[in-house]
Order: structure tokens, then C-alpha cells, then sequence
């Protein structure tokens, strides 16, 4: 089921737990990566090993919890947010989960909660209290909660109201915010794509053509889906209906020096 | 879509919307332009966009200033709200065999004649603009310093808004079936949207001009070639002018968002309506570009594209009345230089459909002169 609602079950969190004897002896990481990518932050950012070192960048990461002091150095590293810190000795009935948290506005230390659990769904109450945002976080802050000890395999994020008419205030970009960036190698912003979009052009080659979107570096692996589905929403269809432009050789940048040294076999049609 | 227009034009390239552009402004009225896919799709999107003025033959001389002239005022002219990126940088045409240097002695001299301020320089110059040029086989160069390149999106972009200001329409995704024609007259043109009923097709279709005269009736001696560009990524500003070859056939110029485009030409190439990617191109051309300007190996290609030059016998354009049809024009056969030479094609073609009197030497570039030999073989050409 993972794979198609991206929620993890509980025999998926059992597997990357540690032991209960682990948790009775205070604070650790729970990695719940489950997705083979290419990506090792939380290995390099261990200072105690406690993180294997990767054979191979897609490898899912291998946590030896005995040599993990729970520092939670790893968690606001994790691009994907998938570390908390997990302590089963704060107190007699409460656990503290230490979460990374991106959405604004931060809670206050002290307020009560609502925790959420892995799908989303309100399941009690949480106390925060801790509240880390420095810079050396890189903009994940940490948020320490305290729950009942027989949610801490359940909780795993929490919603700041109550409120759940209010349209999701803290991923909403306010009125100052930059738009976000579309395309790196030149510049693009979600704020220019619609422009143009209600300007007519409205497909990828013409967006191209006029904005140099997909003409980088990157040669649009990173921009062209992105506005193929801002694309979808404006034009109502689908992306599979959606002509994705032309993709051109080279696969790869390569140097005009390399190419032209090139002495293999004669390059044919 | 319009059921009826005074006058269809056929092509949303630089010509085409050059030609509705003129058009509307000296005075006609109900004119459509019909474009397969979208604006600048075909050769005009994926040229190398440059512009000269350094030609052997005076009607290109003449033509080409008048296309300088207009876009170095484009923006306002066309009361466009962006830019059209007209970095005049020069043209740098390197010379490399005495026959060459005869010929360019030549074409200095008419184009000197004809107000355009080109010089020949020595390869200490030539250095001076390009400090890492190899000139090792080389012999001299020519320079003008008011050629350069241009954006050809933003241009075809900037007539293509003002045409519709002043009141042309513009159908997209259009594509062309066929051309009626009655008693020798155009009646019509069918798409695949429907029909409009015209007494006048302007044929401005680029790499497929031959195959919508075919549709009218119409014979042009004309094929299509595809020619091959590469593009690297975008650097700091290293090539103001733009380079040119005769003999190695190549041009090379730095855009002003900082890439390098470059291609050359090659017998090899198909002459068929097909743009795929040729493979062998990139050895070929980072070969030739690397020998003349060696720091180039350390440029990485981006992508390579291609597009189609509609080739005439002399590989000049032409600019005509079909002789079997009344009311079939065509301006095409650019060989390579539609892009550059778009708003003559534009001042040209109005002054033939609207009977104006000529002020560029258009009368000279219609189809008879394949039938009386006096062709007109421009000598400066890759």
C-alpha cells in the first residue's frame, strides 16, 4: 500500500524502529525512508557513524541505533523529512517527538496541538515544547512535542489549529513572498510561466521559444514537468494529453573539445 | 474562424507576419495569416539570426539595409513591449583564399557604394575583435560593424502584435489542405478548420512554400534543405561580432543571453521536409569552430537543432505573382536569409500585391528571371 498512497503502514514504522530495549534508553533517530533514491545527507551529517556510509547513493539508509545518541543532527538534513527523534524517557507517560517542521507559522512553546498522524488525521492532543529555528537548521526547524507514549509510533506531525476550514495557512505563500522558481538556468518563476500561459502561449514549445524555459543547462529536466502541470491546471486537461515539446540530443552536456576529438566510428544517421 | 478575407497570408514565420504587418499599414484591410503550428515553429524559430549587410550582389546590399535599418528602430516602430535583442556586433567574415579576397574587394567596394560603412581588415584587426582567433590559414577579413543578430522569437513576436493591432487576425494550429482556384483566379483556401474565401494567397511558407504553390497549381523551382545549429551554455561575453567562414562554410555567434550558437553547411544534408537531428553534425562542426577559435573546446553543447533553408536555382528569394494563377503570390527561396531580410520581404511583397511603386528592386527577383537566364548568383553565401 506504501507505494501507491505514499503512507506508511505500521508494519513499515515496526521495520525502522528500534528495539524497545534501544528506546528505553533514551533519545534516537527513527529513518523512515523507504524509497531507494539517490541521496546520502543523513549519512555524511553523523558525526558518530551511527548512519552507514552508502555503497551505492540509492541505498536506504541503515541506522545502527546503539551507536545513535539521538543528537538529531540528521533530521533537519533529511531533504525528504523523513527523521524525527524519538525519546521514550522524557516522562512516565508522555514521549517526545523531535519533528522537522516547514510549515508556517511556527507554533509557541507551551501552546497545545493537535497531532496528526502519518495520513494526516487528527489522533489527540500534543505539548510543545521546543522550538529550534536557527540558522545552522537551513530553514527545517525542529519542533519537540510531547505525546502519550502509546501514540509515538502513531503521531508524526501535528496541525497548529484547530480550525480545518482555514485553507492551510502556513503552505499558502503570503502576499511578500517571491514566487517560486520554475527554472533555474534562466531565471523563471511560477509568476512568469502563468503570465505568459495567459498571454496564449500555452504549450511547451512556445513557452520555450519565448521565455527560454528548458533551454539551460538542464535542458528542461527539471522546468518541463513543472509547467506541464501548471499547463494541465490552466488548459483543464490532463498532462498525458499535453504535448511535452521536443527533446533534442544531447542527452548530456559535453565539451566542443571532446566532441571534436571524438575518433570512433563515423556518427551516421 | 474568418469565412472570407481580402487577403490570406499562408505561413506565421517572420515573412508572413512581416508581409501582414506591411499590409495593414499601407492600407489593406480583412487580411488573415494561417500558421500550421505556432508563431516562428518553423525555419524563422530555429535559424541562427543573423544579420548582414555584407553581400556581392547590390539588390541584397539594398534589400538588407533596408532590414537593418528597420530593426535597429523595430521596438518602437512596432510599439513592442519587449526587446527584440539587436546586438550589433558586427559580422566578421574571414577570408581565406585570393579568389575570396578578390570577390570580398568587390562586394566592399558596391557595398561601400551603397552607404553600407564595410571595410577589409588585416588579421592584426581581425585579432584586435576576436583575440584567440587562429588565423593561421587565413588571409584577411571583412568587417561591418553595424550587422549582428537579432532574437527571432521576439521579432516575429513584435510584427505579429502589431499586425493584430492594426487589426489582422491570426489563426494558429491552422493547418492548410488545399488552395481553389477558378478561371485561373484564387478563389479560396481550405484548412483543416474550414475555408476562407480570398482572391489573394500570399504563400509565405518557408521550407514548405513548394508544396502549397503544388496545392494552387503552381510550379516553383525551389527545394528544401535542413541545415544544422548547435548551442552550448550561456557564458560571459566573449564574441561580439559574428563570425563567418566562406571556406569552412560556418558561422558562429555569441547571444546576448551568453550562449554560442553555431552551425555549418553540408552537401550531406537531406533536401526533404525532414528537421531531425542529424548525428554527425556535432563532430563536424566543433572541428571547424574549435580550429578557428580554440578556447571553444572548453564550451559544453547544449543541444543541436535543425531547421529547413528553402533553396531558389541562385539561391536569391523570390518575389512573385504566379504567371498561371492571378492572385497567388510568393515570397520564399530565401536560401538561408528569410530571417534577416524579413521586413524587405514585407515592404516588397505589399508594394507588388497593393501595385504600389517599387522602392526596393523586388522586379528584379520574380520567377522569370529562371526563364530568361538572368539569374541572380550571389556569391557570398554559406
Amino acid at each position: 500500500m506504501l507505494e501507491q498512497t505514499g503512507i506508511p503502514e505500521a508494519s513499515d514504522i515496526n521495520g525502522v524502529f528500534p528495539s524497545d530495549e534501544r528506546l528505553a534508553k533514551g533519545p534516537v533517530a527513527v529513518i523512515e525512508c523507504f524509497q531507494r533514491i539517490p541521496c546520502n545527507p543523513c549519512s555524511t551529517a553523523c558525526r558518530r557513524g551511527a548512519i552507514e556510509a552508502f555503497d551505492d547513493i540509492n541505498d536506504l539508509p541503515k541506522v545502527n541505533h546503539e551507536k545513535c545518541n539521538g543528537c538529531s543532527l540528521c533530521v533537519s538534513r533529511c531533504p525528504g523529512l523523513a527523521i524525527m527523534v524519538v525519546d521514550m524517557t522524557y516522562a512516565e507517560d508522555k514521549a517526545l517527538l523531535k519533528l522537522p517542521y516547514e510549515f508556517a507559522p511556527l507554533p509557541e512553546e507551551g501552546s497545545s496541538v493537535t497531532a496528526l498522524n502519518r495520513a494526516g488525521e487528527a489522533v489527540g492532543e500534543a505539548l510543545v515544547v521546543k522550538v529550534q529555528n536557527t540558522p545552522a537548521l537551513d530553514k527545517t526547524p525542529l519542533v519537540s512535542i510531547a505525546v502519550a507514549k502509546d501514540l509515538a509510533r502513531t503521531v508524526r506531525n501535528f496541525r497548529v489549529t484547530d480550525d480545518t476550514s482555514a485553507e492551510s495557512p502556513g503552505i499558502l505563500r503570503g502576499d511578500e513572498a517571491p514566487s517560486p522558481m520554475v527554472c533555474r538556468c534562466n531565471d523563471l518563476d511560477l509568476d512568469n510561466i502563468r503570465d505568459l500561459m495567459k498571454k496564449g502561449f500555452t504549450s511547451i514549445d512556445e513557452i520555450k521559444r519565448v521565455s527560454r524555459l528548458g533551454m539551460g543547462p538542464c535542458q528542461g529536466r527539471n522546468c518541463i514537468p513543472l509547467v506541464l502541470g501548471e499547463l494541465s491546471r490552466f488548459l483543464g486537461k490532463p498532462v498525458s494529453e499535453l504535448d511535452p515539446g521536443t527533446y533534442r540530443p544531447v542527452v548530456k552536456s559535453v565539451s566542443l573539445g571532446a566532441v571534436a576529438e571524438y575518433d570512433g566510428e563515423a556518427l551516421t544517421e | 474562424m474568418n469565412k472570407t478575407a481580402d487577403i490570406v497570408i499562408i505561413g506565421g514565420g517572420v515573412s508572413g507576419c512581416s508581409i501582414g504587418y506591411y499590409l495593414l499599414k499601407n492600407g489593406a484591410k480583412n487580411v488573415v495569416i494561417l500558421e500550421r503550428d505556432y508563431l516562428s515553429a518553423g525555419a524563422t524559430g530555429r535559424c541562427g539570426a543573423g544579420i548582414r549587410q555584407q553581400w556581392g550582389l547590390e539588390l541584397n546590399c539594398r534589400m538588407s539595409k533596408f532590414s537593418c535599418e528597420f530593426f535597429e528602430n523595430a521596438v518602437s516602430e512596432l510599439e513592442f513591449d519587449g526587446d527584440v535583442e539587436f546586438h550589433q556586433g558586427g559580422y566578421l567574415l574571414l577570408i581565406s583564399a585570393e579568389a575570396e579576397l578578390e570577390q570580398m574587394k568587390k562586394n566592399i567596394a558596391l557595398q561601400n557604394s551603397l552607404g553600407i560603412a564595410s571595410r577589409l581588415i588585416t588579421l592584426d584587426e581581425a585579432k584586435e575583435i576576436v583575440p584567440y582567433l587562429n588565423t593561421d590559414n587565413l588571409l584577411a577579413a571583412a568587417f561591418h560593424q553595424k550587422d549582428g543578430h537579432l532574437n527571432p522569437f521576439h521579432t516575429t513576436q513584435a510584427f505579429a502584435e502589431a499586425f493584430k493591432r492594426l487589426g489582422g487576425v491570426i489563426e494558429t494550429r491552422t493547418a492548410v489542405t488545399g488552395v481553389t482556384v477558378s478561371n485561373g483566379r484564387i478563389t479560396g483556401v481550405e484548412t483543416d478548420k474550414g475555408t476562407i474565401q480570398t482572391g489573394t494567397v500570399v504563400n509565405a511558407a518557408g521550407g514548405y512554400a513548394q508544396g502549397i504553390a503544388k496545392m494552387a497549381g503552381v510550379e516553383l523551382p525551389l527545394y528544401s534543405e535542413r541545415h544544422n545549429i548547435l548551442v552550448t551554455e550561456p557564458v560571459e561575453p566573449l564574441l561580439a561580432p559574428m563570425v563567418m567562414s566562406f571556406s569552412l562554410n560556418l558561422y558562429c555567434q555569441q547571444s546576448p543571453h551568453g550562449s554560442f550558437v553555431m552551425g555549418r553547411t553540408d552537401d550531406s544534408q537531406p533536401r526533404d521536409l525532414r528537421v531531425s537531428a542529424y548525428s554527425g553534425f556535432p563532430e563536424l562542426m566543433s572541428r571547424s569552430v574549435t580550429g578557428l577559435m580554440p578556447p571553444l573546446k572548453n564550451l559544453r553543447m547544449l543541444r543541436q537543432w535543425a531547421g529547413l533553408y528553402n533553396m531558389s536555382p541562385d539561391k536569391a528569394a523570390i518575389y512573385c505573382e504566379a504567371p498561371n494563377v492571378s492572385g497567388f503570390y510568393t515570397a520564399a527561396g530565401f536560401s538561408g536569409h528569410g530571417f534577416m531580410m524579413a521586413p524587405a520581404t514585407g515592404q516588397s511583397m505589399t508594394e507588388l500585391i497593393l501595385g504600389l511603386t517599387p522602392t526596393l528592386p523586388w522586379p528584379k527577383m520574380g520567377l522569370d528571371r529562371f526563364e530568361t537566364g538572368e539569374l541572380l548568383l550571389e556569391p557570398s553565401v554559406v
